[in-house]
């Protein structure tokens, strides 16, 4: 054992016999090294050129091939979108050195007319990473394609491509409906990416452009490509799996009802200098909507082309919001639009007869409060059918109390207020039905008295769409059958098979008896026949409907309210209100109004004057002036 | 020093006499060398956390690992330096049934890269224990050699060295991991070379050993060990397949030049053309990013560190010390010619990590552990002339 100092030197003399071995050992260590080094010279300076030019070129880079994105038909077969071939220009921020960034994107931007900002913006926010390509802008003109394409030494990392771009035919027309496509963002490609989504990809954003994407987009193929240094497709090598075309959608839109409608709201508007209105046509017996109108709107070829971020940031500061679709988007107090589900509700529940006369009064008195009927005075003793056609705010004030805040809930849920109607497109907000429920968990207070009275005339709380108060009038026309509203008829494949056919889809069937439904069928026909809508009664053409003035918002300085207002109507096919035949529904919603009359009836009046041809001209321009108007609903 | 206080007398006797004299002995040139080598490394990691996207400091990052396995290996050589490596004896044999146990446990619970169970997972790092066999191996065979000093023309010296050998080379060749039993091999051969065995002996084991590589090659190598080395005689025959990494690694190395692409900047490496960067390869990303200069450098650093392990085992004053640095120069040289020649296309694919280059926290604090006992030699051997 070598442990103690001792035996080191009997050590000595065994190192002496191995300086050989060390010279050896040292001898191998040079050999190894220098053949490495002239490996390394050989491969580093004898093929250096060689591996360098392999380095640069060799770069294969798998990409997917776009699938033809399916196309867009109303339901007489009008094309609504085409695919128009496309150049884009796109960024591979890997490919473009740092140091001449600046210089690019200046090139870019006089080339592109888009601001240098905007495109540092876009390639700074691009979703993907620096090796995925940034959408920089597209639907550029062939020309300025082509000098980009040519001048690609001086442009590093910029890639011009081909591809289809979506043309809207009716653009703003259409574009609640429609919607449009446009890059995606960063969120959803996180979501997507498995779903095959590039970072440079477009997506359905609005309308049934997005509901329907999965449809739509079909299935992307594979392919494997070669590439050089600057980024540039050389060759595609292999075809790993072929494109799948999207499937087309035949919509439930009649183009020709919807220019028809979307004339009638302009009209109006511009008329009584409205900011936002809304028109619904619907075919009561199936939930398809033939017309659907929200203005102001936007324009989706705008999107389809690259909205500038001008252009965008002004639609989204425009404060009558020209993005959403008001007919299902917001929710507004739906007035006596709502009176249909107190009626119903004491109907059905037994609390009313059905000529049970009831004494409505100039006011209600609660506690320290006056309920007041519109015209400050009451209307006598009234039975439904009257206290309907009057709209006598006292009339339903008593009805509410007979009902109660819970049988109020009740009927309005039956009517499909509170959810949402399932309509195919997207963002559609569900609408307010009060209960003691609701006012609990939001308040932490019980319901007052009073917010029951309120609750029967569609004031207080209740909030509503537009295609919720159409689609309850629809049940009522039909004979109470609550449908889903539906935009899109059928979804045909690229060959033409209908993949999924057309099918009215019931929601409810609503608890209340065929009796009841044809009482207030003819309750709303009395609203017109009445005159409480003025001339509308002259029209040839058998109309039911129902007004509405909702107020909203702050008092004036004289203590009166701004209001919306609403008309619904139905038209029986046959001329006869008692029967459920109805195969035409219009809403008309008018955003804060402030006319002397409802401008939503005479919108609605002009639409079905335009639709059924007729000669003489009913338009109340009277009824369309400036005027704090308040009553009349 | 908690050792050494096992030994009162002997602790004071060396603490008196010894820290100004142990400063002087400690070798600063060897230290530097491997420093340098172990900052190749982590610049090395640097750009390969930039081609994954990963934030620098990011935990879990290559490069933040490596600067937490770097810690771990200081704090190991000042700990194996501080220790008598004369002690090491009186250690040898529990060390050695440490290790097998170490080998038995990664075959068990290890975690696969290729096939492979090599790797075990210690809380949120992996350790490799085939690296720390390596050194427990040098010390195992040098206390062997040491205890047979007067029997070095024996035959029975070298069996009995590959007899101790055999447990932990088919341990790890079951792993499978056909590198470190190379490894194993070469620093077998190193050790037996140095320490003065019977050249006679030697010669005819050797020539044993290439008449046994045909019966290696059809009963002991798995398919993919096969693939991997014949795809090295000709890299092109399939370039997409297991000649791919040979290939890429190849444009890497040469598309460098003299000056390198830069750190960061090789598009081999930042594009993921080459498979296992962070690996066995990461040496071709040097020759890619820091070109002809950048790799000369790596090489000298090499000789250097090894020209100074090999002054260790000259100056050292006993055979088990002599035994140890020769093992360590031997696994350096071996590790040193067998990767750089795998990346450069003349030596077989067989994964063998590059020491200090190569991520990995067990072959750093391993090397480090070797390289603090040679300084403890390097300190212990001046005492004859105080």
């Amino acid at each position: 054992m070598v442990t103690a100092a001792g035996s080191l030197v009997d050590e000595r003399p065994a190192r002496e016999r191995q300086l050989i071995r060390f010279v050896v050992f040292g001898l191998v260590v040079l050999i190894g090294v220098s053949g490495l080094t002239a490996r390394l010279v050989y491969l580093q300076f004898v093929r250096g050129q060689v591996y360098q030019a392999r380095a640069e070129q060799n770069r294969t880079v798998s990409q997917s091939i776009p699938s033809t994105r399916g196309l867009i038909y109303d339901r007489n077969g009008r094309l609504l979108v085409s695919n128009d071939p496309s150049y884009a220009i796109k960024i591979r921020p890997s490919d473009l050195p740092f140091s001449r960034r600046d210089e690019v994107v200046t090139r870019l931007s006089s080339m592109l007319g888009i601001d240098a900002a905007d495109i540092n913006v876009t390639i700074d926010s691009n979703p993907g990473s620096r090796f995925d390509l940034v959408r920089i802008a597209q639907g550029v003109p062939v020309a300025t394609a082509n000098i980009i394409d040519e001048e690609h030494l001086l442009l590093p990392g910029v890639e011009v491509s081909v591809e289809s771009r979506r043309h809207y035919t009716d653009g703003p027309l259409m574009s609640q409906i429609v919607g449009y496509t446009s890059a995606i963002d960063a969120d959803t490609l996180k979501a997507l990416k498995d779903q095959g989504y590039q970072p440079d990809d477009l997506i359905g954003q609005a309308g049934v452009e997005s509901k329907y994407e999965p449809y739509l987009r079909g299935t992307y193929g594979q392919e494997t490509v070669e590439r050089d240094a600057t980024g540039r497709k050389l060759q595609v090598l292999s075809t790993d799996s072929a494109a799948q075309p999207g499937d087309s959608l035949v919509l439930t839109i009649d183009t020709k009802q919807q220019q028809l409608a979307e004339k009638a709201v302009t009209w109006a508007m511009r008329r009584a200098g409205l900011k936002r209105g809304v028109m619904i046509v619907m075919n009561p017996q199936t939930g398809e909507i033939l017309a659907l109108v929200s203005l102001p709107t936007y324009d989706n070829n705008k999107f389809a082309n690259g909205i500038s971020r001008k252009d965008f940031a002004s639609l989204l500061k425009n404060p009558d919001k020209p993005l959403l679709d008001h007919a299902i988007n917001e929710q507004y107090p739906p007035g006596s639009t709502y009176k249909l589900v107190a009626a119903l509700g004491v109907l059905s529940d037994g609390k009313l007869g059905p000529t049970e006369l009831v004494q409505t009064k100039a006011f209600i008195q609660i506690g320290p409060d006056r309920f007041w009927d519109w015209n400050h005075a009451g209307f006598g003793r009234l039975d439904m059918r009257s206290g309907f056609a009057h709209s006598s705010d006292t009339f339903f004030y008593q009805m509410a109390q007979r009902l109660g805040i819970g049988r109020l809930a009740y009927w309005a849920h039956q009517l499909g207020f509170g959810a949402k109607t399932g309509i195919d497109l997207p963002g559609e907000v569900p609408g307010i039905v009060p209960d003691e429920q609701w006012k609990q968990d939001l308040f932490g207070q019980a319901i007052f008295p009073g917010e029951v009275l309120q609750a029967g005339i569609g004031q207080g709380y209740d909030t509503a769409t537009p295609l919720q108060v159409l689609n309850a009038y629809a049940a009522l026309a039909n004979g109470g059958k609550l449908l889903q509203p539906q935009v899109v008829r059928e979804i045909v494949d690229a060959d033409g098979t209908v993949v999924r056919p057309f099918a009215p889809t019931l929601i409810r069937k609503l608890k209340v008896s065929s009796e009841n439904l044809r009482l207030m069928r003819l309750a709303a026909r009395q609203v017109v026949t009445s005159r409480h809508t003025y001339n509308l009664a002259d029209v040839p053409v058998v109309i039911a409907g129902k007004t509405g003035t909702a107020e909203f918002g702050v008092k004036d300085s004289r203590g009166r309210l701004p209001f919306h207002n609403w008309f619904v109507a139905f038209v029986p096919k046959h001329g006869d209100v008692a029967k459920p035949d109805s195969e035409l529904a219009v809403i008309g919603f008018a955003y804060d109004s402030n006319t002397v009359g409802n401008v939503a009836t005479e919108m609605v009046k002009y639409y079905l004057q335009l639709h059924f041809n007729v000669r003489h001209d009913y338009r109340r321009f009277d009824l369309l002036r400036k005027g704090n108007f308040y009553g009349g609903n | 020093m908690g050792v050494l206080k096992a030994e009162p007398a002997r602790a004071q006797d060396w603490a008196a006499r010894s820290v100004g004299a142990a400063w002087r002995a400690f070798d600063w040139q060897m230290t530097i060398f491997a420093v340098l080598l172990a900052g190749f490394g982590q610049a090395m990691a640097y750009s390969n956390t930039i081609a994954a996207g990963d934030g620098v400091f990011d935990a879990g990052s290559t490069f933040a690992r490596g600067l937490v396995w770097a810690a771990f290996a200081i704090v190991a050589f000042v700990l194996a330096a501080a220790f008598d490596y004369k002690w090491l004896r009186t250690f040898a044999w529990p060390l050695y049934l440490v290790n097998l146990g170490l080998l038995a446990l990664t075959k068990v619970v290890g975690d696969g890269v290729s096939g492979a169970a090599r790797w075990i997972p210690i809380g949120p790092f992996q350790f490799q224990f085939s690296e720390l066999a390596k050194i427990l191996m040098i010390v195992v065979l040098a206390n062997y050699l040491a205890s047979r000093k007067a029997k070095l023309d024996s035959i029975w010296t070298i069996l009995g060295a590959c007899l101790l050998m055999v447990p932990a080379w088919a341990l790890v060749l079951l792993q499978p991991d056909l590198g470190t039993s190379l490894v194993l091999g070469g620093i077998l051969a190193g050790m037996l070379f140095m320490s003065g065995a019977s050249m006679r002996w030697l010669s005819v084991l050797g020539a044993l050993i290439v008449a046994a590589i045909p019966i290696a090659w059809t009963y002991v190598l798995i398919d993919y060990q096969k693939q991997r080395l014949l795809s090295f005689l000709d890299p092109a025959a399939d370039p997409q397949g297991s000649g791919y990494q040979l290939l890429q690694s190849q444009i890497a190395v040469g598309s460098g030049g003299f000056f390198g692409k830069g750190l960061t900047n090789g598009t081999q490496n930042q594009l993921d053309f080459l498979p296992v960067q962070t690996t066995d390869f990461v040496y071709a990303l040097l020759c890619e990013e820091l070109g002809f200069l950048g790799a000369m450098l790596v090489l000298g650093l090499f000789v250097a560190l090894i020209w100074r392990i090999l002054l260790a085992a000259w100056r050292s004053q006993d055979p088990f010390g002599l035994a140890i640095a020769s093992g360590i120069a031997s696994m350096l040289l071996f590790q040193l010619v067998v990767n750089v020649g795998m990346v450069i296309g003349v030596m077989p694919i067989t994964g063998i990590p590059l020491p200090f280059i190569t991520h990995g926290g067990a072959s750093l604090i391993s090397i480090a552990i070797g390289l603090g006992i040679l300084q403890s030699i390097n300190i212990r051997q001046t005492r004859a002339e105080w």
